[in-house]
């Protein structure tokens, strides 16, 4: 059992962490510049995922790849939202390491077993996504959550792969990395950083560069040849710099996991 | 003092919304993309873990020279190229100073527990064209152990760490103070104790009748060569070696091995050949001729056990044997923030920053389909564990920066973290974590299946 006096400590540390409401409004208007990017990763997802169910009807092994390969660069680039957003599709369309349907059940069989034979799991990630995809444009997007996202996506590609990652399957752990960046890239940008550039422009510059030098690692030409201790640390640095940046946007400080199914 | 620490659990804990979020990542190596090859085991998953008896404990703590050296010895930025990569310390092949039995690299190891290390791996500038790997051997009781090496080539255990550090795994050259320390570290792990074993290495205590019998006849000169026996060599005494080099018919010269918890040691011999003790006395006796009965055979290898044998080998490995693990690894900056050591509070941030990442995963995410239940616990464990990651982290940054009373500052709240609050979280999620045997093998058991679809013939 978790001792009384943490739980009391977790608690009253939920309650009393005030929202400093000074930035919500511009910060409101500001999250609706990542609606588009949202959109439009989402819509990348759906379609790779039509088009793997085409593949598959046809016996393409190397086309089914293909399009697996688009549909997970679309979600990749989303997971600023989905965990937060979106728990319960999150769970059935990335579920690890051997779910029944999902885009990892689908790789171990096209990549690994060298099969097409997915029809149903790939009917389910298309419906899934096709629902997800069916919900952004009304989907409520409060900055405090999308700001907990960059965190938490900020920290996940900090972990080490050095055991073939997430997607070592099919060898594309690097790809999600990437995708990964230029989701916390474009999210940051379009949403905080021109309100933390007004609020403290030293912690904008320098939390900017920690996004560039991320760029930078995660562009490594193989998985092999990341430099996985400059990656955790450049991660770790720009979560630091973001929880500050919290109260500084008016937001909460973000927290590292998100809500609970 | 309560609402102090509760403070600080607020203060760096953050907001804990319960849920979970990231992903596990394990063993086995696999896939197309690794650094290390395809279907290397490290072992990393084992429930159950050598012991570790430092002498320090017995005589007023461990020193920071010893916690330094233990912190760079599970540290892969000390070694360079592909192990530094392949996140490969000292500690993944010497788990808790003793051996790896399950070690295995292909290409580099001929059976599970050896490895070349003058292989193309790791540092190809060593490479001697020959795949002559060598047993990973146990560190227990190195410090009475001289020569090193399993040909006993060096004297100095400096020179050899040394040596393993820039040659074997081409490292930068470390600091004075670096190899000064793991030396220390090594010379600090005592063998197991053996009730059973009396002064003059003799047997003592409820002794069988075949074991008395095998410890004569591991007195008892050879038949053809009466100035041999087992004990000429494996000299009775505290450490069962004469520390010599000989050829027992293995193909050259090699160090006189310690039996001392040497049954926690297979595979034997210089390259790990033998997986028993049984196998070890065919050898010998087919290679001196010593005419053995089947009797005899098995009174020395009851003798051997008697010898090799050692109190609680193992202990179940849990949040409880990490968080001590990591504490003694923390108090390193303790010592090194005042000075602001930046060297070596960035090595100390980096190496329990890893063995934090790695707890973390040992409480699975909410997309991990091996285990159901505890959501909310888990994510607190994970949450907490990923809190003090950054709390490292700021200490690391400030202390590059010359904020060293803020560095101090993060640390004691680290310290007040890990005295209660983390320790609590981690024994809430237990029982939904990998250190539950029943979520351990189902979890492994997962992941394996997912990886056997790509080496099943098609």
């Amino acid at each position: 059992m978790i001792d009384l006096r943490v739980a009391a400590c977790l608690a009253l540390l939920v309650l009393g962490t005030g929202v400093r409401a000074t930035m919500a409004a511009p910060l409101d208007d500001a999250a609706e510049n990542y609606r588009p990017y949202m959109i439009e990763g989402i819509g990348q997802a759906l379609a790779g995922a039509r088009n793997l169910r085409e593949r598959i009807a046809a016996g393409d092994l190397a086309g089914a790849k293909k399009a697996w390969i688009s549909a997970r660069a679309g979600w990749e680039r989303s997971e600023v939202f989905t965990a937060g957003f979106v728990p319960e599709l999150d769970a059935e369309i990335d579920a690890w390491p051997n779910a029944n349907s999902g885009f990892h059940a689908i790789e171990a069989r096209l990549f690994g077993a060298g099969r097409t034979d997915v029809e149903s799991d790939t009917d389910a990630l298309v419906e899934h996504l096709d629902s997800l995809h069916g919900k952004l444009r009304n989907m409520a997007l409060p900055p405090q959550g999308l700001l907990d996202g960059i965190v938490r996506l900020a920290y996940e590609v900090g972990e080490s792969k050095a055991d073939g990652g997430e997607s070592r399957i099919s060898g594309t752990s690097l790809d999600d990395m990437r995708n990964n960046v230029a989701g916390i890239a474009f999210a940051y940008r379009a949403i905080f950083a021109t309100a933390l550039g007004n609020a403290d422009a030293k912690l904008a510059d320098a939390l900017a560069m920690r996004i560039e030098r991320l760029k930078v690692v995660v562009a490594a030409r193989d998985l092999p040849s990341l430099d996985i201790p400059e990656l955790r640390r450049v991660s770790e640095e720009l979560v630091i710099m973001l929880q500050g940046a919290s109260g500084k946007l008016g937001l909460q400080r973000a927290t590292l996991e998100a809500k609970s199914l | 003092m309560t609402v102090r620490r509760c403070s600080i659990a607020l203060l760096a804990l953050g907001v804990l919304v319960a849920g979970l979020y990231g992903r596990a990542i394990a063993f086995p190596v696999d896939g197309d993309q690794t650094t290390l090859p395809p279907k290397t085991e490290l072992n990393e998953d084992a429930l159950d873990k050598p012991r570790e008896v430092f002498r320090s404990e017995f005589a007023g703590g461990k020193s920071y020279m010893i916690n330094l050296g233990n912190l760079a010895f599970s540290s892969p930025g000390i070694l360079g190229g592909v192990a530094r990569q392949a996140a490969v310390s000292c500690g993944t092949c010497h788990v808790n100073g003793a051996g790896n039995a399950k070690f295995f690299v292909p290409k580099m190891s001929t059976r599970p527990g050896n490895f070349d290390t003058t292989g193309p791996l790791f540092n190809p500038k060593a490479d001697n064209f020959v795949l002559d790997a060598v047993r990973i051997p146990s560190l227990r009781g190195a410090r009475y152990l001289a020569p090193y090496g399993v040909d006993g080539r060096m004297p100095s255990l400096r020179d050899f760490v040394h040596n393993v550090i820039v040659n074997e795994f081409a490292g930068p050259e470390p600091s004075p103070v670096i190899l000064d320390a793991i030396v220390a570290y090594i010379q600090d792990i005592d063998f197991l104790p053996n009730a059973s074993l009396g002064p003059g290495g003799r047997l003592i205590g409820k002794i069988s009748e075949s074991e008395r019998r095998g410890e004569a006849l591991f007195t008892k000169p050879f038949r053809h060569d009466p100035g041999l026996s087992c004990a000429g060599c494996h000299t009775p005494s505290g450490v069962f070696s004469d520390h010599q080099q000989h050829d027992v018919g293995s193909g050259g010269l090699f160090k006189t091995p310690t039996l001392r918890n040497a049954d926690f040691n297979a595979p034997y011999f210089h390259d790990g050949r033998f997986d028993s003790y049984d196998q070890v006395v065919v050898h010998f006796d087919r290679v001196f001729d010593l005419g053995l009965s089947e009797q005899d055979r098995r009174d020395l290898v009851a003798y051997l056990t008697a010898v090799g044998d050692g109190t609680l080998p193992y202990e179940h490995d849990g949040a409880g044997a990490s968080l001590k693990e990591i504490n003694d690894f923390a108090t390193v900056l303790g010592t090194a923030i005042p000075a602001g050591d930046k060297d070596t509070v960035s090595l100390a941030v980096d190496t329990i920053g890893n063995e934090l990442r790695e707890l973390t995963e040992q409480y699975p995410d909410r997309k991990n389909t091996s285990v159901t239940g505890g959501g909310q616990q888990r994510a607190l464990a994970r949450s907490a564990l990923k809190e003090l990651v950054l709390i490292l982290r700021r200490i690391d940054m400030a202390v590059a920066d010359g904020r060293t009373a803020e560095a101090a500052t993060d640390y004691k709240n680290y310290r007040y973290l890990m005295a209660a609050a983390v320790p609590a979280v981690l024994a809430g999620a237990e029982p939904w974590s990998l250190f539950n045997p029943a979520v351990h093998d189902s979890h492994y058991a997962a992941l394996r299946q997912v990886m056997q679809s790509k080496h099943t013939p098609r």
